[in-house]
């Protein structure tokens, strides 16, 4: 099977550059998705499970640092930047690899010769690379956390306080959003996609949990294993199972 | 300091009041006392010395002389650990070691001498000089630590205007986004893509207009939005549909003077934070005007406006720092939220009348 690539890069010319150097020093590698913001290349992440993920720093919703650090060592990580970025003292330790804009052919080759040796190797946690990621994403500057949905329910605008929110779903052109105010449970339909509704929550308090769905912490109850690729979780006072992909089943691992 | 309040303990312990650190000395204590002030130091010696000579009888002389001696030579070297640390505790001990130090010779004066002539004249030498070298000392810590003190405050202040000069050479052209519309670039001619040419242009015509800017002090308002219009237009070609601009500068605005890079920076705020850094993007509009004698600039942008809990870029506080240089505290730079949607930044400052006008 040949190795899977994704790219992300919010400037078009850039990511079409590197997509374009890439097959030419390594013509075997199936590149499955090129995406043009953090919160597209998370979820066709999650969608394609590369092998190796080409991110630019400075991408809207999610930045390219978010994105590495969701992802964490379930793929090799090569970091695409341009000359300047505060981020490059970081790299240069030597926690992971970097590219810089324009992309030249005889870098990117050395860049795919040590991912690929990385992908050889168990997924084994990189040192020091959670923490240069946290330190990183530290000084990215992001807007501050979602506090009320607006969701329109006929000639209804509702307000839904995020924390009244019990979990969100996607659902084909929609995101469902499950809720419990004032000791009566409701839903509503809203139009922001899920994976951009990702990036405006609080990760302390929404779990991402599949592809499909976020959950509020506080309103798991447990989560249960039932085979060996399957768990799902239930939730306090509600009868429903949610699903929880493999990606993150780590998040319930017991103490 | 506060000074409103009497500090009482002056009285007994009189002296700087501000402890240098070991650092701070080593900084900007490395002076030696000017010839002037060690001349006039020396003069003012001799003169005292000669004045006490005539005064006293012939036969005081010798054991005199031994006395104004060694008080100076004893108040030269404490006078030189002041020089080296003006603290009030080295103060206190030197002047409390001279004290007792006359105190010492005038009373070995009085046990060894018979002449009571000669013991009155050594006793009153003895107190003359403690007194006149307490006040030297006094003075010379203060006089030492102000220097130090204006020293630090001289060092500190070229700091920051290197700093700031080094800052406003970096903000000329930012590496990042150099290099950024390099890769655009590069793709495009290798792609042979038709926005290779205009994106040349651009980039041409923006450091053009941009490398000159930085070598005045004051330029025409005008100047810098064409700087900024080359800027949008490198940006504007490099994201495509996520930008369009809009710069309206009316014609009284474009002829005020303003410090150079206040525009650009604004600009690229609006740009960094308002366009790329949301998903959709959307438009910017850069407006300018003058009324009632006030100039008012606006830099509108998509994103969200400042957030609540960070806080300012540098590139933001300095070029409020530059206006504030340029036209005192009645120029203002803003950030805020707009109603509905929008993030604004607002350049307030005195738009003084030019005669170019018609």
């Amino acid at each position: 099977m040949n190795p899977t690539v994704l790219i992300a890069d919010d400037e078009e010319a850039p990511r079409a550059q590197l997509q374009a150097a890439l097959q030419r020093v390594w013509p075997e590698a199936d590149i499955v998705a090129v995406c043009a913001n953090g919160v597209d290349a998370w979820d066709a992440f999650l969608e394609h499970d590369p092998a190796v993920c080409f991110l630019d720093i400075r991408m809207p919703g999610l930045s390219g640092i978010d994105v590495a650090q969701r992802i964490g060592s379930r793929a090799a990580i090569v970091f695409v930047t341009a000359y300047g970025d505060h981020a490059l003292a970081a790299f240069d330790a030597g926690a992971v690899d970097y590219v810089m804009k324009p992309v030249d052919d005889a870098r990117l080759t050395q860049a795919v010769a040590r991912a690929r040796q990385r992908g050889l190797l168990p997924a084994a946690p990189i040192a020091g690379l959670a923490d240069m990621l946290a330190e990183l994403a530290a000084q990215v500057r992001r807007p501050a956390p979602l506090v009320v949905i607006q969701a329109g329910i006929g000639k209804e605008v509702r307000m839904i306080r995020t924390e009244d929110v019990v979990y969100f779903e996607s659902d084909s052109r929609y995101t469902r959003v499950v809720y419990r105010a004032d000791g009566s449970d409701g839903e509503a339909l809203i139009r922001t996609p899920l994976k951009e509704l990702l990036a405006q929550l609080d990760a302390q308090q929404f779990w991402q949990v599949h592809r499909s769905v976020i959950v509020s912490q506080r309103h798991i109850a447990s989560a249960v294993r039932v085979d060996e690729g399957n768990m799902h979780l239930l939730l306090r006072g509600r009868s429903e199972r949610l699903p929880v992909s493999r990606h993150f089943q780590g998040l319930f691992k017991g103490q | 300091m506060n000074h409103q309040k009497i500090d009482w303990s002056q009285l007994w312990q009189p002296g700087p009041t501000r402890v240098f650190s070991d650092a701070e000395l080593a900084r900007a204590g490395d002076q030696r006392p000017s010839r002037t002030l060690l001349t006039m130091v020396m003069i003012n010696m001799a003169l005292v010395s000669m004045a006490v000579m005539q005064a006293a009888p012939p036969r005081a002389t010798a054991l005199l002389t031994g006395i104004l001696a060694a008080a100076a030579f004893a108040s030269l070297r404490l006078g030189q650990r002041l020089w080296r640390k003006p603290s009030r505790r080295l103060l206190t001990v030197c002047t409390v070691a001279l004290v007792l130090g006359c105190g010492v010779v005038a009373a070995l004066a009085r046990l060894r001498n018979g002449d009571a002539e000669v013991r009155q004249w050594a006793l009153y030498t003895c107190w003359g000089v403690a007194l006149l070298a307490s006040f030297g000392f006094w003075f010379l810590a203060v006089y030492r630590a102000d220097q130090i003190a204006a020293r630090l405050r001289e060092l500190d202040e070229r700091e920051r205007a290197i700093e700031m000069a080094r800052q406003l050479a970096a903000a000329q052209i930012q590496p990042h986004f150099l290099f950024n519309s390099l890769a655009s670039l590069q793709h495009w001619v290798e792609a042979k893509d038709d926005r290779a040419a205009p994106m040349l242009a651009a980039l041409t015509g923006f450091l053009r207009t941009t490398l000159p800017l930085f070598n005045q002090t004051r330029l025409r308002l005008g100047d810098e939005a064409q700087a900024v219009r080359q800027y949008f237009e490198v940006m504007r070609l490099r994201l495509g549909e996520r930008l369009s601009y809009r710069i309206a500068i009316e014609p009284a605005a474009a002829e005020v003077q303003v410090p150079p890079g206040l525009l650009l920076t604004l600009a690229e705020n609006a740009i960094e934070h308002g366009v790329q850094a949301s998903l959709a993007g959307g438009p910017v509009l850069l407006s300018a005007g003058v009324a009632a004698g006030r100039l008012t600039v606006d830099m509108l942008d998509p994103g969200a406006g400042p957030a609540a809990d960070a806080g300012e870029g540098v590139g933001l506080v300095n070029s409020r720092t530059r206006l504030m240089q340029a036209f005192g505290p009645s120029a203002t730079i803003t950030v805020s939220a707009v109603p509905g949607g929008g993030g604004l930044a607002r350049i307030e400052c005195p738009a003084p009348t030019t005669t170019t006008q018609p």
